[in-house]
């Protein structure tokens, strides 16, 4: 059995770090993972880290995708996202149901998971990478228990420039409800 | 964790080692047996880990087990993260035993009690000996003995 070089696995593991946290200065923090952005409605608290191309490509090399494939998800406007349910009950969401929102009223959806690999069985990305990539995103379906938590990539379906608003809607036992990250933006790189 | 509704009969779940043996969860019928979903690249995953030896260490062997489920990784990645591990790491290379499973996410963590139903759940990272979850998992081993 052969074993990745020390030097090759410290890159991948600084990869992953890089790609789901952030190091610049928070204004939030959850379960250790460093928030650039939060926002809170009922029992719901929604997180968001904009990811860079290089981080995002660096993760995927490191999970078998090659550069030239993985380029269009690593330079689309893609972010980190955390969901977590801090309310007595269940909550849903479904990824469909987000939007960003531009400055001019602008609106954006995301794009889901399924729709990126329908892009890697074209590309014949192999198995372990597509699996790792489903994985590693925010679900298009979520339902969460009291306490439950769950973190995942995400991108815009289209390019949305200057700060938006990230309108999350998801539904508890009382009904239908948004969670609103305001100011949001891309990263820029 | 949540309780799980509806008590199920958990799903099958026969998947090599790091040896390459099959570890069987039906072999375990008679103990609580909490089953960890995971990767090394996800970051609540990695964190979790440890507490899955130090919560097994809590109970006694014949009653309670650990099997750490990773998904779609080769046995070198996982090492390099596990190192020897107290408790079997299975392979679901391909993802179609936790296709089988209610997994929401990763990492998501099942326990199956000794009748082999689904119990607990859990999406997202825990610290599984925090005293809060001990003291369900002691519930659940008073319930099942007789």
């Amino acid at each position: 059995m052969s074993f990745r070089s020390g030097s090759s696995l410290r890159k991948s593991l600084f990869a992953v770090f890089a790609a789901f946290t952030t190091l610049t200065s928070t204004c939030h923090a959850v379960e250790d993972i460093a928030w650039r952005h939060s926002a809170a409605q009922g029992g719901v608290i929604l997180s968001a880290n904009p990811l860079g191309a290089a981080q995002r490509t660096a993760f995927y090399l490191a999970r078998g995708f090659s550069e030239p494939t993985i380029k269009p998800y690593a330079h689309a406007c893609g972010f980190s996202f955390g969901m977590r349910n801090t309310g007595p009950g269940p909550v849903r969401t479904t990824l469909a149901d987000w939007q960003a929102v531009g400055t001019g009223g602008r609106r954006v959806r995301l794009r889901l998971p399924a729709e990126w690999d329908t892009q890697w069985a074209k590309a014949q990305v192999p198995e372990a990478a597509r699996i790792a990539f489903r994985w590693a995103q925010f679900q298009a379906e979520n339902s969460f228990e009291a306490g439950d938590w769950i973190m995942g990539m995400a991108t815009l379906d289209a390019p949305l420039p200057g700060n938006f608003r990230l309108v999350a809607r998801y539904h508890d036992e009382k009904g239908e409800h948004e969670v609103v990250i305001d100011k949001l933006a891309c990263a820029n790189d | 964790m949540s309780a799980v509704t509806a008590l199920s009969p958990a799903p099958s779940l026969a998947l090599p080692d790091i040896d390459g043996k099959t570890v069987d969860l039906a072999s375990y019928r008679g103990k609580l047996v909490l089953v960890n979903f995971w990767a090394t690249w996800c970051p609540p995953c990695r964190k979790e880990f440890p507490s899955l030896g130090r919560v097994r260490k809590i109970f006694t062997p014949s009653e309670f087990e650990v099997l750490a489920v990773n998904v779609g990784e080769d046995p070198e990645t996982v090492f390099s993260f596990t190192g020897t591990s107290d408790f079997p790491v299975l392979f679901d290379r391909d993802a179609q035993a936790m296709a089988r499973w209610p997994v929401k996410g990763l990492p998501t963590t099942l326990v199956v009690d000794r009748q082999g139903r689904l119990a607990l759940r859990a999406v997202g990272g825990r610290e599984f000996d925090d005293p809060a979850i001990v003291t369900q998992l002691m519930e659940l081993l008073k319930q099942g003995r007789t």
